[in-house]
Order: structure tokens, then C-alpha cells, then sequence
């Protein structure tokens, strides 16, 4: 399982001279929770709803504001060949919740925590189908096979 | 920001007791020493691609610190 096949979503970037009302507004027409913020088409960090209400709304910062004075700067990054255990990775050790997936060094997704969740809790159905199939119907008293003819 | 293959890459906690990261650049992706960087964090010992921001150091081999 690699990391490019979580995701789904295209990116959803934003200019770094753009306002937080602006951001707010694409975050609503996009149906999106973060933002790739580009200075000249290149990442340099990326805005998330949450980053609005706490660093902005909280603070009384004004709507107008650029956007960049909100977002996490440090933008870490996947290839787009990276493995699952290389994400999990990332997200436990730099405290994030979302990893750009990169491909020839430009952006081509974002995998969130939640994505990951939901694949993690289908693929534990999938192994509790099977656990409940043999608990339902237990193959119990089977004769020891039969070892073949020599 | 410029950076060589070997370069010491520092960055600051963004939260309250988020330790400072270092880490060591293993590729330079970007034109003329120009990000993103391939990082290997002394933490965890892994790599991962780092587009730097405004409080990403860069310690060059045997130079001062710039950013």
C-alpha cells in the first residue's frame, strides 16, 4: 500500500498573498479542511480551517490578513512511492494530520489521518467478517488429515 | 534558501513543547540548491521531502548559520 494511493483528493492550493477570507471561501467552494499555500506555484506551507479559527478568528486577526500569516510553514512531504508504514510514520513523529504526496516535486494530493483511518477500520470488517464466519462456524471435531501415501 | 547535500536543516517548534527538529539533506530536488530537500531527521532517523518555511535554518558545511 503506498502513500499515493490514498490520495484521492487533488490539492487544493492557494497564493500566499491571498487573504484568510479568501482561503475560507475556497476551503467552502472546495469542500476542503486545508490548503496548499504556493508562493510562485512552489509549497511553502499549508492553512487548515482550524488554523483560521485559532491563530486568526481567536486572535482577532482581521479577515483580510494574508493567508500566510495563518498557515504551518515546514511543509513535509511524501514521494508519491512512499509506503504506508512511511506515512504513519510521518504522522506520528511530526505531529501532523495531513502529508502532501509529491510527484516530480510538484504536489499531486493530500493524505489525511482520516483517510488512513477508514482504510485501517475497512480492512479490520474485512478481518472481523472472518473471525465472526469462524466463531458462527466453528470447525470444530475435524479427523487430523490424512497423511498421503508413501 | 540554498542548500547542498549535507547541510544541516533546523527547525523550530511550532507549538508549546515541540522540540527543535534537525535534520540532514540528503538530495537537493529544486534548481541551484533551491528546495524542496530530501531530509534525514536525526529524531526518527527517516526521510521525508521538506518545502522549508521562514524559521527553517540551514546550517551549511562549516559556514555560520544562515536562513
Amino acid at each position: 500500500m503506498r502513500a499515493s494511493d490514498f490520495s484521492v483528493r487533488q490539492p487544493v492550493v492557494i497564493d500566499c498573498a491571498a487573504t484568510t477570507a479568501d482561503a475560507a471561501a475556497l476551503m467552502a467552494a472546495q469542500g476542503v479542511g486545508a490548503l496548499i499555500v504556493v508562493d510562485h506555484d512552489r509549497p511553502v506551507g499549508i492553512v487548515t480551517d482550524r488554523d483560521i479559527v485559532t491563530r486568526g478568528i481567536a486572535r482577532n486577526i482581521a479577515a483580510d490578513a494574508r493567508v500566510d500569516s495563518l498557515m504551518t510553514t515546514g511543509l513535509i512531504a511524501l514521494d508519491s512511492h512512499a509506503e504506508l508504514e512511511e506515512l504513519m510514520h510521518v504522522f506520528m513523529h511530526h505531529a501532523i494530520r495531513r502529508v502532501p504526496i509529491v510527484d516530480h516535486d510538484r504536489v499531486i494530493g493530500v493524505v489525511s489521518m482520516d483517510d488512513v483511518l477508514v482504510w485501517l477500520a475497512n480492512n479490520m470488517i474485512d478481518i472481523t467478517n472472518v473471525m465472526a464466519a469462524q466463531i458462527m462456524f466453528p470447525h470444530g471435531n475435524e479427523a487430523p488429515p490424512v497423511p498421503a501415501p508413501l | 534558501m540554498h542548500a547542498s547535500v549535507g547541510d544541516e536543516v533546523v527547525i523550530g517548534g511550532h507549538r508549546v513543547g515541540m522540540p527543535m527538529r534537525r535534520g540532514e539533506v540528503l538530495e537537493v530536488r529544486g534548481a541551484d540548491g533551491s528546495p524542496p530537500y530530501l531530509v534525514k531527521w536525526e529524531e526518527s532517523g527517516r526521510a521525508t521531502l521538506l518545502f522549508p518555511g521562514p524559521d527553517c535554518l540551514v546550517h551549511h558545511s562549516g559556514e555560520a548559520v544562515t536562513s
